[in-house]
């Protein structure tokens, strides 16, 4: 982790109507750092990364992402803007989103060709090391829909990283596969921390994220309510309300009770 | 059946111009159509407005008296079409009216997560639209499209009421010259048969390919 700060979140508020998403929300995130966020469902977590490559718009603070200023409201910023961000910020999400009509290697290359006007050759080539860095070179010609769930996340993982991003934020990335294949798709992402690269990562996977993760963030009631160095976090945990979250996580069945308790003596549960 | 073989080849080229009218207004259609839809979906509010109506008034007057308008009615405004000009333009006027809502619902139906997928790797509006849309809309389009020439079809014989010679004009010439108007509209319903299920067949045989990804 540098002391260069790539994506700094001031103050962050944002609304869906007059819903609150979140309110109030800072982070720095450094270049190589990874940070974990995790929280109960509903939290804002998705809703909060999204707004880092501008899949959703913020209603009050500022966004500062790889040194470009967004502004608040709906108004997009300038195309050159937007797409410096989305090419240098690369995302994957938690139902994969291969496109279905496209090979494992169209998939692959479809941006690098037509964003960054890559070579097809040279497209293909780069794209067939990123395939075999996920351990899915064989699987080139087939369609995502043939694959498995922890496949094709992996062959999602390719296709960011085709367009050679700094910063990779992750939207619950094993929470919709099966238990045996949750490791294979870690294990990618684990390998990309190691290369260095910045990650943004929403996770239910706490073992993980005390693993691999420098900095945990937990976010619940519309805000961060705890972060800091990740074994911190997750092991000795400040706020009630955070102990309450973990200790449900930790242990589903028995924790409710406590968080609920918790919750009231903070004046409101959600 | 001496009929049969003195009508089987007015029939035989009515049907053949029925099925090069069909081809002809369904291409026209389609292009409307995706520029209609398009701008339904994506254009300036007047633009939205506007094509709302439109889709409103194909949709929501008889088909006959569109024609009717068209060929007869534009008359009074100095306007003269031959049938088949008029013929075509009622066509492709009443295709673009579906044909816009086929396309637009097909453009809605493909999951907004790719969208999100495509704008996330920094893909244009114009580039999704066409590498990654369009190509999934039309494999949930087919069906619909496929019953849209079927329908295109079966509108051509309303033409012969504005004296287009096509098969339902040949058909009822016949049936009026001769003892027969049952055989002669079997034929006819024959030639038109034949068309739809080779249109069906097509459609079907398109479809299994451009859902081969599923
Ligand atoms: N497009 C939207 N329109 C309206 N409300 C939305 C939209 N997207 C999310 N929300 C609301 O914003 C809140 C936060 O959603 P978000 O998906 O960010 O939570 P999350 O922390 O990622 O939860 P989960 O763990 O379930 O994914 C939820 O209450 C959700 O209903
Ligand atoms: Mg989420």
């Amino acid at each position: 982790m540098s002391n260069e700060v790539v994506v700094s979140i001031r103050n962050l508020t944002k609304r869906f109507g007059k819903t609150v998403v979140f309110e109030d929300v800072s982070l720095d995130v450094h270049r190589s750092e990874v940070v974990a966020i995790v929280g109960p469902s509903g939290a804002g977590k998705s809703t909060l990364i999204r707004c880092v490559n501008r899949l959703h718009p913020f209603d009050e603070g500022s966004l500062q992402v790889l040194n470009h200023q967004l502004n608040k409201g709906s108004q997009f910023p300038s195309k050159q803007v937007l797409n410096d961000i989305r090419t240098r910020v690369g995302m994957v999400f938690q139902t994969f989103n291969l496109f279905p009509h496209l090979s494992v290697l169209e998939n692959v290359i479809l941006a690098p060709i037509e964003v960054k006007k890559v070579p097809r050759k040279q497209a293909i080539q780069q794209a067939m090391e990123l395939l075999d860095m996920v351990g899915l070179s064989e699987h080139a010609n087939k369609y995502p829909k043939r694959m498995s769930g922890g496949q094709q996340q992996r062959v999602a993982i390719a296709r960011a990283l085709a367009m050679e991003p700094e910063i990779m934020l992750f939207d619950e990335p094993t929470s919709m596969l099966d238990p045996e294949l949750v490791g294979e798709v870690l294990d990618a992402i684990q390998r990309l921390a190691k290369d260095g690269m910045t990650l943004m990562l929403v996770t239910h996977e706490m073992q993980f994220a005390k693993e691999v993760a420098d900095t945990v963030v937990i976010m619940a009631d519309h805000r961060i309510i705890e972060k800091g160095p990740s074994r911190e976090v997750l092991e000795n945990p400040r706020t009630g309300r955070a102990q309450a979250f973990l200790k449900r996580v930790l242990n589903p069945v028995h924790a409710t009770e406590l968080e609920r308790e918790v919750a009231v003596g903070h004046g409101g549960g959600r | 059946m001496h009929i049969v073989g003195l009508y089987i080849s007015p029939i035989a080229i009515g049907a053949l111009k029925d099925l090069i009218l069909t081809i002809l207004s369904t291409l026209l259609s389609f292009v409307l159509g995706i520029l209609f839809a398009a701008g339904r979906l994506y254009g300036h509010p007047v633009i939205k407005l506007v094509i709302g109506w439109y889709v409103e008034i194909i949709r929501g007057l008889p088909a006959i008296l569109q024609l009717f308008i068209i060929f007869f009615g534009l008359t009074q405004i100095g306007i003269n079409l031959s049938p088949l000009t008029a013929g075509l333009i009622w066509l492709v006027a009443y295709g673009t009216g579906y044909a816009v809502e086929i396309f637009r619902s097909g453009i809605m139906d493909v999951a907004q997560g790719q969208r999100e997928a495509a704008s996330a790797l920094g893909l244009g509006r114009w580039i999704t639209m066409r590498k990654v849309i369009v190509p999934q809309a039309f494999a949930l389009m087919l069906p619909a499209l496929t019953s849209f020439v079927v329908l295109q079809l079966k509108n051509t014989t309303l033409l012969y009421l504005i004296g287009y010679a096509d098969i339902m004009y040949q058909a009822r010439l016949g049936a009026d010259a001769t003892e027969a108007p049952g055989t002669l509209y079997l034929m006819a319903a024959a030639a038109y048969l034949i068309m739809s299920l080779v249109i069906g067949r097509i459609g079907y045989r398109l479809e299994k390919r451009a859902t081969a990804y599923r």
